[in-house]
């Protein structure tokens, strides 16, 4: 039996690097984490908002104003990349785009686009 | 159910559910983007339609579904002591469930 290397000892951080699927891959858990603490806070702007005029108003006046509308725009960020990176691993599961020049590119794809669109809404609402 | 049954059938669920949320919010997303809500009453109209209030309250049970899976899959990943495991996932269960009682309630009593 061959002797098992020994575990790295020295670990650079700064000198590992993640591949694209692997950054699509650890976003998606991070935005649904994300998407899943801030639940209360979705629930209560339902909430608010169906209450009357001035719940509606209060409503569109927490996601768009104050300190609280950076954090909007990370659950914003969350939803377009967990939405995104969701439909481009339920196309790999039906064998849609598992290529590694295609899943690459998908990946890089998801990443971008999600930025894209979490930059289109902060621009609206800062 | 076999260990390896339940493992699918939570794979399967998570994808379903996935697959209507999906739907739903590009939809949300189309259709908000076309004909931008203006005040209350054009947004309580909007979610007081039959169609859209079934979805809303379809969408809020797979949102149940899909956070429960995804969580635990998450805290099996990370928690790895099984007293701890079964605090968080007490408190993730709470949260879900808590969230998923108010946000129907909302949708019934401005809906119904």
């Amino acid at each position: 039996m061959t002797r098992q290397p020994s575990a790295p000892v020295y670990l650079n951080l700064l000198r590992i690097s993640f591949p694209v699927g692997a950054v699509t891959s650890i976003a998606h858990r991070v935005s649904g984490l994300l998407l899943f603490v801030s639940l209360p806070f979705f629930t209560y702007l339902l909430d608010i908002s169906l209450q009357g005029p001035e719940g509606y108003a209060e409503a569109i006046d927490i996601l768009g104003n104050g300190w609280l509308r950076s954090g909007s725009a990370v659950l914003a960020w969350s939803l377009f990349h967990h939405l995104l990176s969701g439909i481009r691993f339920l196309l790999i599961d039906i064998g849609a785009g598992v290529m590694l020049t295609q899943a690459r590119a998908s990946a890089w794809l998801v990443n971008v686009t999600a930025l894209v669109l979490a930059l289109a809404y902060s621009w609206r609402i800062f | 159910m076999s260990r390896l049954a339940h493992g699918l059938r939570d794979w399967l669920l998570q994808r379903v559910s996935a697959a209507f949320l999906g739907c739903y919010l590009v939809y949300l997303m189309v259709h908000f983007s076309l004909q931008p809500v203006q005040d209350y009453e054009q947004w309580h109209a909007w979610i007081s339609q039959p169609l859209i209030a079934i979805a809303s309250a379809g969408s809020i049970l797979a949102v149940l579904v899909h956070g429960w899976v995804g969580m635990r899959d998450v805290v099996f990943d990370y928690v790895h002591t099984v007293s701890l495991r079964l605090i968080v996932l007490t408190l993730i269960g709470l949260l879900l469930g808590g969230c998923g009682f108010w946000a129907l309630r909302v949708l019934v009593l401005a809906t119904a």
